[in-house]
């Protein structure tokens, strides 16, 4: 049996949505399916649970998605602080290119 | 009242309670971090050197979207910990910099465990040997002088200022006059060279002799050898002709331990299925050997184990049980006054708790095959770790990089197959690691994820590695949160295994 849920394209990349696809394909076979507004996750389960589970897992991967979703503003908004805390770890090593 | 001299500037011990109540308008940056779920309620938080925080998940979320004020609690915790840079953190940069500097200096080191198969025979069959061993009496698994010089020079092209050479087996001590070489001609080397150098022979002592013991005294050799419980359970594991493997290995330990001195001689073991339900017993025959701690392994799915149904014969969930069981008796122990430490959460707790990286080959990233350890094998065959060698002898051999007679160092370090595992299982770059807050204290492992799934990256939702790796580091911040004695031991523990 699936289930389908659909998620805001203005709120939601379809990269959060991937990954959190990837994170949960120990229990969801997931389809990803983008519309004009919306992208929809036809989710199927891999064994068989009571209604009960299915909703909980559901609900535990929107809350995933939203994890994704900061994660990913995370990473942009650190990736320049990321690499100049790298280049500056190593700016005295002379293990760096002379470029 | 004095007025301050020219050039000097009154300055009070401490800074007035204004500049810690920092106005919300000033503002704050993020600091690269990653967040996972802890509990039903809570994250963990981990920076880029590995500090960490728990957080509930409204401050997690207020926090990344810029809102959370500075007299929130989590917000100095936050500024501490390197997650937040704001306006009077002026050397937050500098102090995660060098963090960051010193977890990665050893990779740079390259190189430093080579380990030596002297030999493939053994006078065991023990059933859950990762090594498939032939019988004692095949001169044909040894390894030659010539094979063993050629080795020693691949050795010093490492550029690493420490190398460790680990003797190997079968039971390495069968081919004792080619260890005696090997010590010698290395230490003649070495002689130009200045390395720090250091020798372990990894034995089970059932065949160790005084004219051994005093080569070793005399080389400042460490012995590590296996003790998987008391008499009963240790014998049933490591079967020898006699049935008398325990009694063998206390012998030899005390002979070590008088010769060479109490600490020259270290103990590993193996939890199989009769382990399980035995740990307070295991446990208590370390402490009754006088051993200073214990390294709860668990199986690995490699040679003996795989063919004899060994590895298959307990789930993860029942050796996270038997290792929660343990490290609980071990913290009575301590909590008690005995000091005694699991090395393989000293391990984790050193990524936790400490700036320093310890080098453990299954916990790094990129992967410690080949640039932190190496093995040559009896026959000149060089692979990129032991597991690999293991898995050879299964008939896989991915992991083989090249012969000693046939191969450069250059062709052999720089070869596919050694970069092709290191590069596709970098942890900071594989699905669901990228994100994951434990990653700073876990490794590649892409020998063990070939091995179970066929691929160096395996499939993380599914993997045993996960699942075994995530428990434990969540069990021991849970146990950290919940009791400050524990935080202190564990203290300790980080900061002897750095």
């Amino acid at each position: 049996m699936s289930h389908s849920l659909t998620f805001s394209k203005q709120a939601y990349s379809l990269e959060a949505i991937k990954r959190a696809a990837y994170r949960f394909s120990d229990r969801l076979s997931v389809e990803i399916i983008p519309h004009d507004e919306v992208t929809e996750c036809v989710c199927s389960f891999l064994n068989v649970c009571s209604d009960d589970e299915a909703q909980r897992t559901l609900a535990s991967f929107r809350t995933e998605v939203l994890d994704h979703d900061l994660r990913l503003t995370i990473a942009k908004e650190t990736e320049p602080m990321r690499n100049a805390i790298l280049a500056y770890a190593f700016s005295k090593t002379g293990l760096q290119g002379s470029e | 009242m004095h007025s301050p001299r020219p050039g000097f500037r009154a300055v009070s011990k401490f800074e007035s309670l204004f500049a810690y109540e920092k106005p919300l308008t000033d503002g704050y940056k993020l600091l690269p971090f990653r967040f996972t779920p802890f509990d039903d309620q809570n994250y963990v938080l981990t920076n880029q050197v590995g500090e960490f925080l728990v957080l509930d998940r409204p401050t997690v979320e207020t926090f990344v979207r810029h809102h959370l004020p500075a007299d929130n609690p989590a917000y100095n915790d936050l500024k501490s910990k390197h997650f937040l840079l704001d306006s009077d953190s002026s050397v937050g940069i500098d102090l995660l910099a060098l963090k960051a500097r010193t977890k990665l200096r050893r990779f740079a080191n390259f190189t430093g465990l080579h380990m030596f198969v002297v030999s493939l025979r053994c006078d065991h069959s023990c059933p859950y040997c990762q090594v498939s061993r032939q019988s004692d009496d095949k001169i044909a698994y040894d390894m030659s002088t010539e094979t063993a010089e050629k080795s020693l020079e691949l050795v010093f092209r490492s550029p690493s200022p420490n190398i460790k050479i680990e003797f190997q087996g079968g039971e390495p001590l069968l081919n004792f006059p080619l260890i005696k070489f090997i010590v010698e001609r290395a230490k003649s080397i070495n002689e130009l060279q200045k390395r720090n150098l250091q020798f372990v022979i990894a034995t089970n002592l059932a065949n160790i002799n005084d004219e051994m013991l005093e080569f070793c005294r005399v080389h400042n050799i460490l012995i590590s050898t296996s003790l998987d419980g008391p008499a009963d359970l240790h014998n049933k594991n490591r079967p020898r002709p006699g049935n008398d493997s325990y009694q063998r290995t206390i012998e030899g330990i005390n002979r070590v331990r008088s010769t060479l001195g109490r600490n020259q001689v270290n103990a590993l073991m193996t939890t199989s299925k009769a382990s399980l339900g035995r740990v307070k017993d295991i446990i208590d025959e370390y402490v009754r050997q006088d051993f200073n701690g214990i390294f709860l392994r668990t199986m690995s799915p490699y040679g003996f184990a795989i063919k004899t149904k060994w590895y298959e014969a307990y789930h993860s969930n029942e050796w996270l049980k038997f290792y929660f069981d343990g490290l609980d008796y071990i913290l009575e122990l301590n909590r008690a006054g005995h000091v005694f430490v699991e090395y393989y959460a000293a391990i984790i707790l050193a990524k936790m708790l400490t700036p320093f990286e310890p080098g453990f080959v299954d916990l790094r990233s990129p992967a410690g095959i080949g640039i932190g350890a190496i093995i040559y094998n009896y026959d000149g065959d060089v692979y990129a770790s032991d597991e690999g060698r293991m898995l050879a002898e299964m008939g896989d051999k991915t992991f083989l990089l090249g012969n000693v007679h046939k191969n450069t160092y250059e062709e052999i370090i720089l070869s596919d197959a050694l970069l092709a595992p290191i590069e596709e299982s970098f942890a900071a770059s594989v699905p669901m690691c990228t994100d994951c807050a434990f990653e700073p204290f876990c490794g590649a492992n892409p020998v063990f994820h070939h091995a179970t799934t066929g691929d160096f990256v395996g499939h993380k939702p599914t993997s045993e590695f996960c699942e075994k790796s995530m428990g434990i580091f969540r069990h021991l911040i849970e146990l950290m949160r919940s009791d400050v004695e524990v935080r202190r031991i564990f203290t300790k523990w980080a900061n002897q295994a750095c």
